[in-house]
């Protein structure tokens, strides 16, 4: 199982952690509400400031990205969102019919194709190859040059360098997040010899490599998301897919100290205090919920919970972005 | 437990949520992940029992505390009574029956397989397919329609006055609502029919196709490979075979949802992201004319009552320490608490209220535990449909 220590590019990052700046593809995935496009938004704004450019691939979801990047509305067709970051929300019938026209080249053929009245529920109806339409295009971009042309050697020195060096991928939520991931892998098991397969084989294999892709887990210090963490984490790595990050959202900074907040919780107390009463209380569970969640033995990083701003503002997100 | 806002109201959302408990044979409880929807589902399963129903709550992936706290070692797979001794020990007096169950997607798909398949090796041959184990389990969708599935055949054994579905946390709350039309899209469309027989040959249907087929065919499986097409053409063949009344089922389950009986919960939070879900989910539901009967807004942050004028006295009266720091850190405190309630006051304002058809909003406010023991879960019960009556 390839541990998250382990990972070759070693670099570390400012906040002591191994960096993420080395991986060609990153596929943030947490339970619903946890703040997943925060942090993939804050990520990409973090690389991008590092130089990095950065591709930001969301799932078919309802776009908000592009209010908090601070960009236009981010459609079906890449668009740069912000310095050094394009994005896209893809869109499964719009993903599968580039992949067609990429295979079939002849025009005639992709024509037939697509204007064929049964074939678009027919590929709406195939198990998972919408999910990996959107997946295989996302992976796809890890794979372009700037020169137009296509490599996924991912350690081979090109003079001209990667079109996207890195691929963000803003997963579903969790359930269907995994489901997506574990796409390529049901169609090695079910899809035999055919250009499907090749690039499932390609694009898994690019997933399973530490030193250049890797999960990323979001989630929050409280009870019941750590303890869907804790699953999620376990079915990343029953795939074998490394986890080079996890990032706790919404971290709040302690306002008692321990000792007090074990006399505020200790006491009933009057009205006028139950807000004190119920900010240790919050602490608290942050606290056992933190400690949950180190058992993971993750590279952690914290995004602190915004009270003045609203957190999806672009100006919450550059703030964010530093502590990626 | 209630809030000011919600007194306001004529007919206060409790009691009409209070009334749908009383009045309908399902309940079902939609809304995106990660806003309590599980926990709102028991509660109001909890609360109906207690007012004499025997309910079932149906759930797809409760907190194992949860379970634990209903004196199950984990939320099972079948029909399981919660123990009346349970509710005896926490104090919540209960005169009906309150029955859980989890959404098992695979095993209720496998029954309907092993319920109509006409041969042990037809049933074997898709039990056993790879496609079918994939689409069992991951397909988008699948579990929807399974939960839809379920809760009609057990509507059918009429066991239960009420059933409470804890529906699974769509990522597209379309999914939901056109789950049985992409079971049948998936297994018995014409788009399959014309897929399974251009592809196998077998029928005389080649020409009446036309040429074009064979070309759109050539096409498909250069992009996905033939001998997937091989597989795949084998699966629908063989689910074909064994639904010939597929699509009448899910027509069925279907209508069930659009039933005079069942109710629709809307669970969100003040997050703005959930409330988009639910607006649009709302909107879905306008569309099929379907109902729209209470929201339920959970974690809400209510205002905070004002600090002490004396705050030094008050803490020193409490037994608390009373230092400048100390004091420094209840007011910021308190200060926050007025922010947030400002600000989920505001997200509020964003839940789109149709003016003609105005349905009831409940605000449930945040509660500082999460919710895992019965005496808890009677108390958010409670908040959900005012005092129940020991």
């Amino acid at each position: 199982m390839p541990t998250s220590t382990s990972r070759a590019p070693g670099s570390l990052g400012s906040n002591g952690l191994p960096s993420l700046d080395a991986l060609r593809f990153i596929y943030v995935t947490g339970k619903g509400g946890v703040g997943k496009s925060t942090a993939t938004a804050a990520l990409a704004r973090a690389m991008a400031a590092r130089g990095r450019r950065v591709l930001v691939c969301m799932t078919n979801a309802k776009e908000r990205m592009s209010g908090m990047l601070g960009s236009p509305p981010i459609g079906p067709e890449i668009v740069s969102a912000a310095p050094n970051i394009d994005a896209v929300n893809m869109e499964p019938r719009k993903c599968l019919e580039e992949y067609g026209v990429m295979i079939l080249k002849v025009k005639a053929l992709y024509k037939a194709l697509f204007e064929n009245r049964y074939v678009d529920s027919f590929f709406r109806a195939v198990p998972g190859l919408y999910e990996w339409s959107m997946l295989g295009k996302a992976w796809y971009h890890t794979t372009e040059l700037l020169s137009g042309k296509t490599s996924d050697d991912v350690d081979a020195p090109y003079a001209d360098g990667w079109k996207y060096e890195t691929v963000i991928v803003d997963g579903p939520a969790t359930g269907h997040g995994l489901d997506m991931l574990r796409v390529p892998r049901v169609l090695l098991d079910v899809a035999p010899a055919g250009p499907m397969r090749k690039e499932a084989e390609r694009a898994w294999r690019l997933f399973q490599d530490p030193s250049h892709a890797g999960v990323v887990m979001v989630t929050l210090p409280e009870e019941m998301p750590a303890n869907e963490t804790l699953e999620l984490a376990e079915g990343v790595r029953e795939m074998n897919l490394p986890i080079p990050r996890l990032v706790v959202n919404g971290l709040l900074p302690p306002l008692f100290q321990h000792e007090q907040r074990g006399l505020l919780l200790a006491r009933e107390l009057p009205l006028g205090l139950t807000s004190a009463h119920a900010r240790a209380s919050r602490e608290q569970i942050q606290e056992d919920a933190l400690a949950k969640l180190a058992t993971l033995k993750l590279p952690t990083s914290y995004l602190p919970f915004l009270v003045n701003q609203e957190p999806s503002s672009p100006q919450a997100i550059l703030a964010l972005a530093h502590h990626l | 437990m209630t809030s000011p806002k919600s007194r306001k109201l004529t007919i206060p959302p409790q009691s009409h949520l209070a009334k749908l408990l009383d009045t309908k044979q399902v309940l079902l409880c939609v809304g995106c992940g990660g806003v309590g929807k599980t926990t709102t589902s028991a509660a109001l399963a909890l609360a109906a029992a207690r007012a004499g129903k025997r309910v079932l709550c149906l759930t797809i992936d409760p907190a194992k505390r949860l379970a634990n706290s209903l004196g199950l070692e984990h939320m099972t797979r079948e029909e399981t009574l919660v123990s009346p001794e349970i509710f005896a020990r926490a104090g919540v007096p209960v005169d009906g029956s309150l029955t859980v169950m989890m959404l098992d997607t695979k095993r209720t798909f496998d029954e309907i397989v092993i319920r109509h398949a006409s041969s042990q090796k037809a049933r074997e041959a898709i039990l056993n397919n790879k496609i079918y184990q994939y689409v069992s389990t991951s397909l988008a969708g699948t579990q929807e329609y399974m939960a839809m599935e379920k809760l009609q055949a057990l509507r059918e054994a009429g066991t239960y006055d009420l059933i409470v579905l804890d529906t699974p946390p769509t990522a597209n709350a379309l999914d939901f609502l056109d789950a049985p039309e992409r079971m049948v899209e998936a297994i018995d469309s014409p788009a399959m029919r014309w897929f399974v027989q251009a592809f196998t040959g077998k029928s005389v249907s080649l020409g009446l196709l036309g040429k074009g087929s064979q070309l759109v065919l050539k096409a498909v499986g250069k992009i996905t490979g033939a001998a997937f097409l091989d597989q795949l053409a084998g699966f629908i063949a063989a689910m074909n075979d064994l639904f010939g009344g597929f699509t009448e089922r899910a027509k069925r389950v279907s209508e069930a949802l659009r039933g005079p009986d069942v109710a629709f919960v809307l669970v969100t939070s003040p997050e703005p992201m959930a409330i988009e879900e639910i607006n649009f989910f709302a909107d879905r539901l306008r569309e099929f004319a379907m109902p729209r009967d209470v929201y339920v807004v959970n974690r809400m942050h209510m205002p905070p009552a004002p600090l002490p004028g004396d705050l030094a006295g008050e803490l020193v009266g409490c037994g608390l320490p009373a230092d400048p720091a100390f004091q420094h850190a209840v007011q910021a405190a308190h200060h926050e608490a007025t922010l947030l309630a400002q600000r989920d006051a505001s997200h509020l304002e964003r839940l789109r209220i149709d003016a003609r058809d105005p349905t009831p909003v409940l605000r449930v406010p945040a509660f500082e535990n999460d919710v895992h023991d019965v005496g808890a879960l009677a108390r958010v019960g409670e908040a959900l449909i005012g005092h129940v009556a020991a």
